[in-house]
This record gives C-alpha cells, sequence and structure tokens, in this order.
C-alpha cells in the first residue's frame, strides 16, 4: 500500500534521492582529492565505487514502488506514445484483433447459452436425464429420450437412488388471459418439478405434488416470469386470475421465479401445467396418465447425495429388469414376436448428467456450434499472426530505436517486455471494440435460427461471465500476437543490430516467413471449410425437396386446442377446407396429418404381403392426405391413382383401405416386382394383418428434410379420421393475397382458432435449412475475411523482402539480370511460403473432416474438386499479392540503388 | 595489490546497517565509511547497494530519516534506528548467533578423527 502511495509522491522521492546521492559524491570526492587525486579523477572513482549513479537509481526506484508495476506504467505509457505516433498501424491492428475477439466473443456466447449453461436451479450438478435405451414397444410423440408418465411414477419411488424425479413434456397451448386466444409455449410437468428443481416462486406457490394427484382434477398453472412480466404487466393480482388454456378455465395460482425459463433452452414455456391436466392441455390423446406404451415425457431425477451416477444406473438395472418382467404380463401389452420381446426385455436404464436440462435444440446445434466456434478460433489465430506480422515489421521500422535502447544498457529482456506491452495494449483496445461489437455480432447469428427457436431462448446481452471470456480472450490475443516479435527482440544480437545498414535483422524476416506461413495453413483451412458448406447449401438448394414449392402456402389448425371435440374438429377443419378449396385464390388444395420439412414424422415399421411376408426392416414414414394431396405437391404418380372417394371407408370399418407408396419404398421392399396390389399394413407384430391395397406410387420427395431419402407410404384422410391437420394450398396471385384470403375464411368459421405455422412453402425449405445456412454464411464470411488477412500478411512480407533485398536486386540488374528473372526471385519466395502452407493444411483437413462430415450434404469432406477449388483460389490470390512487391523488384533503377550507397 | 576481501554475504548488509545505527544515527556516506574501517580487512561493501538498503530499511519502517545539518555545514539526511529497528536487529544477531554457532558445530564434527 505504502508502495502505491509511492507512486504519488514520487518526484518528491527523486529529488530528495538526488540530494542524499549529491552529499555522498561530494564528500568521497573531497576525501579522495585530500589523499592527492585531481579533481576528475576523484570524482570518477567515486562514481565507479556506487556503480553508477543511474543504477543506483533505479534500484532505489525499485524498492519504493513494486517494480513490475511501475515498469509496466512506463511501458504502456511509451507504447501509448508510440501508437500515437502511428495511427494507421494501430487502427489496422485494433481492428483486425476487434473482429477476431467480437467474432469469438459472439459465438462463444451461443455455445454458453445453448451448450453449457447449467440450469438456474439448486445444485444443477445433481440432475440426471433418466433414459430408456433399448425398445420400449411403445408409440411416441416429442422430441427425444421419451419414456410414458405411469413410469416416471414408478421412478418416483426409487427414492433410495434420487432425492426425487420429475418429468416433463413441452406443448403448444393456446392461452387466454382475457383477450384472443393465441398459442404459448408450456411445459406438462409432474407435481415434483418445482421441487426436485428447487425452483420457488416469485409470487403465490409453484405447483405442487397435490396438483398432480388426481387426473384433471386440478386446473391450476403458474406462469412464467417473463410472461407475467412482458404480457400481463407485472400486476401483482394475477394470483387467484382465470385463464383458458385450450378453452378450459384455469386459475393462476403464481408466478415462477424471475431467471428460471424452463429445463429446455429451445422452448421457454410461458406457463407450466400439472400433468393431471395433461388431457386438457394436449387434446386428442386419451389416458396418457394411465398408457404405460405412450412416451412423451422426458424424465429427470436428483440423485441422492454421495452417489455417483454410474452407482445409481447400476443400482437401478434389477428394479427395472423386474419391472419389464411385469410389464409383459401386464393385460394390454401388445402382442409382439419373440424376437422383439427380447430386445425389449434387454432394455437398460441410462442416466446421464443433465445439469443443462434437456433440450433437441442443444442436440441439433451442438455440432455445428463447436464448428463454429473452432472457425472463430482459428479466425482470431489468424488475426493474432496477422498483428504479431504488423509488429514484427513496426519492430524492423523501429530496429535503431531499439538498438539505441539496448546500446544504453536496457536488457533484451527490457525491450521484450515493452513489445509485449504493445502488444496487450492493441489488444486491449482490441478486446473493447470487440466487445462493443458482439452483442450486434449475436443479434446476427441468433437472427439465422427461426424466430420462434431462438427469439425468446436466447439473449444477445453481454454478461460478466462473457465479458471474464472476452478478457480472457483479449490477454491471450495480446500474448500470442506479440509474443513472436518480444522473442526476436530479445534474441537480437546487440552488435549485430547496430553494424546492419538499414536496421533489418535477418533473423525477423526468416520469423516473418514462418508467420505468414501459418497465416496461409489457417486461412486455406477455413476457406476449404467455406466451400464444402457452401457446397452443401447450394446443393440442397439446387435438389430442392422434390416438389415445387412456388406458389405453394401452408398453415396448421388445431381446433381440439380449442375446445372442440375431436368429431366437431373433424368437421370444422372439412368446412375449412371445402372454402379454400373454392376459393378464387385457389389452384389446388390438401390436408395432410403431418406436416412436411419440420423434422418430425410418423412413423412405424410395416408388414407386407406378397407371395409371402415381409416385415420392414426399419420404420417407414407414413403420412395421411387427402385426395389431391400429391397433385398439390406436383409430386408426379409414376404407376396406378390417386386418392378418391373410392377409398373412403364403409361405416363400421376402421383402418385405411388403400395405401400409396413413394419409389423408394418400392424399390427397398418390392424390387423389380409391381407394387400396385400389394398388401401392406402399420405395425410389425404377429397381429398385424396386411390387408391394405397399394394403389399408387408416386415419385420421391422429402418429408423430414432435405436432407433425407426415406421409404414413405401414404394412407387416406377423410373426415373423421383426423379432426386437425396441415392444410397446403396452390395459390394464384401473391401469398400475401392469400394469406388475406386464407385468413378471412378461418376467421368466418371461428374467430378464437388461432392459425399456426402460416408461411409459404419456401419459407418453410428455407427454415429447415437454417443450420447448413448459417454454416454456409458464416464459414464463407470468416473464409473470406481469412483470405484477404493472409493476403495482407503475403504482401507485407514480400514487400519487406523486396526492401531488403532493393540493392542486392539492383547489382544483379547492373550485371544483366532480367526484370523476369528478379520477379522470380522474389515469386520464389511466396511459393515456397505458400506451399509450404498447403502442406501444413491439407493433413489437417484430411484429419479434421470427420468432425463436419455430418454436417455436409453432396460432398465428402475431402472432397477433391472441393479442395482443388479452394487451394486454387488461396494460392493465385497469394501469388498476386506476392506479384505486386515482384513487379516492383524489377523495376529497380540500378543506378538508383548503387547511387543510395 | 590488497588482500582478497570476500564480497559481503546476502542479506548481512541489513544487519550492519542497522548495527551501526544502533549506535549513533549517520548519514549514508558516514555508514559507508563506518563499513569501510570496521571490515576494511575482511569484506568488501559494494557502496552502490547500500543506498538501496537503507531505502528499503526505511521503508520496512525500521529506519527513520530527517534531513539535518552535518559535520561539514551542509545538510545530509541522517539515518536512525526505530523502536521496531531495534527489535530487529535483535532478533538478527539472535538468529546470527545461532546459524554461526550450528556451522561452527558441524565444522567441528568434520575434523574430528
Amino acid at each position: 500500500m505504502r508502495r502505491l502511495l509511492n507512486w504519488f509522491r514520487r518526484r518528491d522521492l527523486e529529488s530528495g534521492l538526488d540530494r542524499e546521492l549529491g552529499y555522498h559524491i561530494d564528500r568521497r570526492v573531497s576525501d579522495l582529492m585530500q589523499s592527492g587525486l585531481a579533481e576528475s579523477e576523484a570524482r570518477r572513482r567515486a562514481t565507479l565505487e556506487l556503480g553508477g549513479l543511474t543504477r543506483v537509481r533505479e534500484e532505489v526506484r525499485d524498492v519504493w514502488l513494486i517494480r513490475w508495476l511501475r515498469d509496466f506504467l512506463h511501458d504502456l505509457r511509451f507504447s501509448a506514445r508510440s501508437f500515437r505516433r502511428s495511427p494507421s498501424f494501430t487502427l489496422t491492428a485494433v481492428i483486425v484483433l476487434a473482429l477476431g475477439i467480437g467474432a469469438t466473443t459472439a459465438t462463444y456466447s451461443l455455445v454458453e447459452q445453448v451448450i453449457l449453461h447449467a440450469l438456474p436451479v439448486r445444485q444443477p450438478q445433481r440432475l440426471v436425464l433418466i433414459d430408456w435405451k433399448g425398445d420400449q414397444v411403445a408409440s411416441g410423440f416429442g422430441s427425444w429420450n421419451l419414456m410414458s408418465y405411469p413410469i416416471c411414477r414408478d421412478l418416483q419411488l426409487q427414492d433410495q437412488f434420487f432425492e426425487g424425479v420429475l418429468c416433463r413434456a413441452a406443448t403448444t397451448v393456446n392461452l387466454s388471459t382475457g383477450g384472443e386466444p393465441r398459442p404459448v409455449g408450456a411445459e406438462i410437468v409432474s407435481g415434483t418439478y418445482f421441487s426436485v428443481l428447487g425452483v420457488g416462486a416469485a409470487l403465490g406457490r409453484v405447483l405442487e405434488s397435490d396438483d398432480d394427484a388426481t387426473p384433471g382434477a386440478s386446473p391450476v398453472a403458474v406462469l412464467s416470469h417473463d410472461f407475467w412480466k412482458t404480457q400481463l404487466g407485472g400486476t401483482p393480482d394475477v394470483v387467484g386470475s382465470r385463464i383458458l388454456v385450450n378453452q378450459h378455465p384455469m386459475t393462476v395460482v403464481g408466478v415462477a421465479a424471475p431467471v428460471f425459463r424452463g429445463v429446455d433452452v429451445g422452448e421457454v414455456p410461458s406457463l407450466w401445467i400439472p400433468a393431471s391436466m395433461a388431457a386438457e392441455a394436449i387434446p386428442g390423446f386419451d389416458a396418457l396418465l394411465m398408457d404405460r406404451r405412450t412416451r412423451w415425457m422426458q424424465v429427470l431425477g436428483r440423485l441422492r447425495p454421495g452417489l455417483t451416477v454410474t452407482q445409481a444406473q447400476a443400482g437401478l438395472q434389477p428394479w427395472f429388469q423386474a419391472m419389464l418382467d411385469e410389464d409383459t404380463r401386464r393385460p394390454g401389452f401388445p402382442r409382439i414376436t419373440a424376437e422383439r420381446r427380447q430386445r425389449f426385455l434387454a432394455s437398460r436404464i441410462e442416466l446421464s448428467p443433465a445439469a443443462q436440462g434437456h433440450s433437441s435444440l442443444r442436440r441439433r446445434l451442438s455440432q455445428p456450434l463447436w464448428l463454429l466456434f473452432a472457425a472463430t478460433a482459428l479466425l482470431l489465430g489468424l488475426a493474432c499472426l496477422n498483428v504479431a506480422g504488423l509488429f514484427l515489421a513496426r519492430g524492423s521500422a523501429r530496429a535503431r530505436e531499439i538498438s539505441t535502447r539496448l546500446a544504453l544498457g536496457a536488457s533484451p529482456g527490457r525491450i521484450g517486455r515493452q513489445l509485449l506491452a504493445d502488444s496487450l495494449m492493441v489488444a486491449l483496445a482490441g478486446g473493447l471494440l470487440g466487445v462493443a461489437l458482439a452483442p450486434s455480432a449475436l443479434r446476427a447469428l441468433i437472427g439465422f435460427l427461426p424466430r420462434d427457436v431462438a427469439g425468446n431462448a436466447l439473449r444477445s446481452a453481454i454478461d460478466w461471465r462473457l465479458l471474464s471470456f472476452a478478457f480472457l480472450v483479449t490477454v491471450g490475443a495480446g500474448i500470442l500476437s506479440g509474443l513472436a516479435p518480444a522473442l526476436n527482440a530479445g534474441r537480437k544480437s546487440l552488435i549485430a543490430s547496430l553494424r546492419e545498414r538499414d536496421g533489418a535483422a535477418p533473423g525477423g524476416t526468416r520469423l516473418r516467413k514462418v508467420i505468414v506461413t501459418g497465416q496461409i495453413a489457417l486461412s486455406l483451412i477455413l476457406v476449404i471449410g467455406a466451400v464444402l458448406f457452401v457446397r452443401t447449401l447450394t446443393g440442397l438448394l439446387a435438389k430442392g425437396p422434390g416438389f415445387d414449392t412456388s406458389s405453394l402456402v401452408s398453415f396448421g389448425l388445431d381446433p381440439r386446442k380449442s375446445g372442440y371435440s375431436p368429431a366437431e374438429a373433424g368437421r370444422l377443419v372439412r368446412r375449412i377446407h371445402d372454402e379454400i378449396h373454392a376459393s378464387a385464390i385457389t389452384q389446388t388444395s390438401a390436408v395432410s396429418r403431418m406436416a412436411l420439412l419440420t423434422g418430425g414424422t410418423w412413423n412405424d415399421p410395416m408388414t407386407l404381403q406378397t407371395d409371402r411376408r415381409v416385415v420392414t426392416d426399419r420404420d417407414v414414414n407414413l403420412n395421411a392426405v387427402t385426395p389431391g394431396f400429391f397433385r398439390t405437391l406436383g409430386v408426379r404418380l409414376v404407376a396406378g391413382r390417386d386418392f378418391d372417394e373410392r377409398d373412403s371407408r364403409p361405416v363400421g370399418e376402421a383402418g385405411p383401405r388403400s395405401a400409396i407408396v413413394n419409389e423408394a419404398f418400392a424399390k427397398r421392399y418390392l424390387g423389380g416386382r409391381n407394387p400396385l396390389g400389394v398388401r401392406i399394413c402399420e405395425g410389425s407384430g404377429p397381429d398385424a394383418r396386411p390387408n391394405v391395397e397399394v394403389i399408387g406410387v408416386v415419385t420421391d420427395f422429402n418429408y423430414r428434410g432435405l436432407r433425407e431419402q426415406w421409404e414413405q407410404a401414404y394412407f387416406p384422410l377423410f373426415e373423421g379420421d383426423d379432426s386437425g391437420g396441415t392444410f397446403y394450398v396452390k395459390v394464384r396471385g401473391t401469398p400475401d393475397q392469400a394469406f388475406r384470403s386464407i385468413r378471412t375464411i378461418v376467421h368466418n368459421a371461428d374467430p378464437t382458432l388461432p392459425i399456426t405455422s402460416f408461411r409459404t412453402l419456401e419459407e418453410q425449405v428455407d427454415r429447415s435449412l437454417n443450420t447448413e445456412r448459417i454454416l454456409a454464411t458464416l464459414s464463407g464470411g470468416f473464409g473470406t475475411l481469412a483470405l484477404l488477412l493472409s493476403l495482407v500478411g503475403i504482401y507485407g512480407v514480400m514487400s519487406f523482402v523486396v526492401t531488403q533485398r532493393t540493392r542486392e536486386i539492383g547489382i544483379r540488374i547492373a550485371l544483366g539480370a532480367t526484370g523476369a528473372s528478379a520477379i522470380w526471385l522474389v515469386l520464389r519466395d511466396a511459393i515456397a511460403m505458400i506451399v509450404a502452407g498447403m502442406a501444413i493444411a491439407l493433413p489437417c483437413v484430411a484429419a479434421l473432416g470427420r468432425l463436419v462430415e455430418s454436417q455436409l450434404f453432396g460432398v465428402t469432406p475431402t472432397d477433391p474438386v472441393s479442395v482443388a477449388q479452394a487451394t486454387l483460389l488461396l494460392a493465385l490470390a497469394a501469388l498476386g499479392a506476392a506479384f505486386i512487391p515482384a513487379y516492383r523488384a524489377s523495376r529497380v533503377n540500378p543506378n538508383d540503388v548503387l547511387h543510395l550507397e | 595489490m590488497p588482500p582478497a576481501r570476500f564480497p559481503i554475504p546476502q542479506g548481512t548488509l541489513d544487519m550492519l546497517i542497522l548495527q551501526i545505527l544502533s549506535l549513533q544515527p549517520a548519514h549514508g556516506y558516514g555508514i559507508a565509511q563506518r563499513l569501510e574501517q570496521i571490515s576494511r580487512s575482511v569484506v568488501q561493501v559494494n557502496q552502490g547497494s547500500l543506498y538501496p538498503a537503507l531505502h528499503r530499511l526505511e521503508q520496512k519502517g525500521w529506519l527513520r530519516a530527517e534531513w539535518r545539518e552535518s559535520e561539514t555545514g551542509r545538510e545530509a539526511k541522517f539515518y536512525s534506528l526505530t523502536r521496531s529497528g531495534r527489535k530487529q536487529l535483535a532478533v538478527e544477531k539472535e538468529s546470527w548467533a545461532r546459524l554461526s554457532g550450528a556451522v561452527r558445530l558441524v565444522f567441528d564434527e568434520g575434523s574430528r578423527p
């Protein structure tokens, strides 16, 4: 502390020290003169005895102030002064680093939010996801890791392993808080949900076990803090108020704690509803709470203290085996083949740490996000190399100053530290600018994701965690970009540098070449990545979904969520469809049970009966569609006919009478046989009866997503089959006109019926490609930036080499060398660097290939054409950049050069 | 040619300064001369390290400094021992005695037949 104070009164201290030392010298001089020395000799002796006044002063100053602090402040002040003298250099370095740091910070923020962020709950590290590995012999809906509600109840009894077990399912409900009903995200949860997580209420109470005791008996809900604040204005009297969930009245009992946004980062709920009200929240599924064979909820548990994941998992198996065994004997357990029964009984329970909760968004985005993060890290590395190159260049321009300081007694370490302070200062400025840029970069990144996924889940705000990350990155970048110049300065011998004519050390040139080689290697990796991802996106876009998206719009209706009974809902959908069909804006229209290109399907194995019985070896993607569906999509029938009234079934008969399959199905399971007339059915058990006749074959088109080629089968959709669905309308005129007309038709049928996912199919294709689009756009941007940076690098070092060798080149030309040979002399160096960079990059690309493989489509990670394209592009650009200084070398006038000597 | 002298052992300079100042206050040059006199034939004190040491001891609160007139009539910075400086000197003398005693014991052990 006292030392810090000294900093402020150092002027007093300095003058005191001067007087004190002056007194010493004067006394010594007069003593020595008395013993007979001349004054000058006495003065020399006196100073020598002290070991030099400057050194003594320095050492005393070190006593006053902690040495590094004083030096550091001094270095920084010196850096600031020298930066003011060369603003363009400083600006370039700061901007280059700001780009690198800003991009890295922004992608890290996404990585943090989507992948790393632990739930804001009590001891999140004790949470585990409980999952079923194996065949559950169950149908399911929802995303991943699903189990049935009764099995979750069973798990809640395993209290020797768990403090508590919760289950939850994300859904969308039509919520009315007074006005028109709107679709909002909701989480259907067990009564244990809040207590297991350890999340409290901001207002009122959270859900409790009693709320989940009797099916249908607890019409209560807890609102999220965000929803309460933004949609209800944060009114305190919300507790006790009535809301309508899918037109069912419920009472708000509380508002959850502010920071808590559910356990799924991609699906932020506006409210929580107890599982006892599942029938109201998820209409159309009966007996969800009793049925052991419908998987729809994720199950999470809180481990007992002292238990590890492995212990608990091992401990659960005996109970689990016994439960499986019991399940097979329960009434209602489906009849299955012996082989499937074996698979069922071989199932295991698996626990995995779930401090971050459960998220399908994470599952989908993890790999692309890590890839992006790796790309930005490469870019940052490249930026550091660039700044290191700039510093080296400046270092050689400053060589005189540095040599002089060395001659005056500064140690090489001292000079090195000064250079490090320079780069740290630049990095700090770059870091500040980068952090200022990061939120807009982050907003742009989030903008790539579909709004309904990312809009309320991901934030572009900068918090302390991100700031500390940015700070670490900044310091790292500062050290990285300053290390090479600093080491170089430390290595330089004083004599050598003073002897040099123009103050350029050959070691500097070598180091700069190494740096440029590294830049070329890094940017080649990024450029190859960019080419691969761009080809993936353009390939997918060019291929398209296999049907005609032009003038095609789609939207969803689910009247059951507005309180309709299934029969009423079916009639309403039929009526709306008839009106749309007859409308002037419509060319053709159709309804399907499942929406296309959303990532979801209805899938099941099938059984075929030809001359023998065949069970498909994998799930077939299924859908139910009205007549005219294929015509609306512009999908060609290659054989047979479309559904029509003949396919409607007589009263009292269950199940479809006919089916249409796609070419992939026909090829995989029927070989060359004529598919028409073959009998098939859904299901694979011994009781599956193939009695549905194939009446048509359509060309392949995409159902789940654009990458998929899969076997598909379609059943007819008629009144009474379904009570909701996705409408596909081929419109005349602009989609906007169509949207208005369709809205009016639906509004006239029922003003409170919300329309979901109202968009053109072109938009739907875009949405389904958003991951590919992010990767292509960003890797393209990074690749371009990387290319530019390395071009600047190679141009800089070649210019430097030319300046250095001007005299040599001049003499060569004077002795008769041609301009072309001078160009070659310079380009040879550049080619060596380019080739070396490529020799480093290409094996890396081959090694990194496996990491990106799953994100690519239509190209392999080492696709020769893409690699060749990227390599050629980089080589040509780099040669171009090197050619400018080379050309300058060829124009050297020998007279001028020799004159300069 | 003067006889070879030992460089002053690391860490003992502070103790010597405290000892000299325990007799009477002195300025830097006076301390240097006393050191020179006392140890002329034995140890070599680098005068360059004297001033940093003085400032270090002052910083630690063992010395107090004031400007006053010296024997030549010119102002000089006189150092004197503070109370904690006296304590420190006692501590250092103690530990020095123990260390040299211990070293002697080791040497005696080694010279036995």
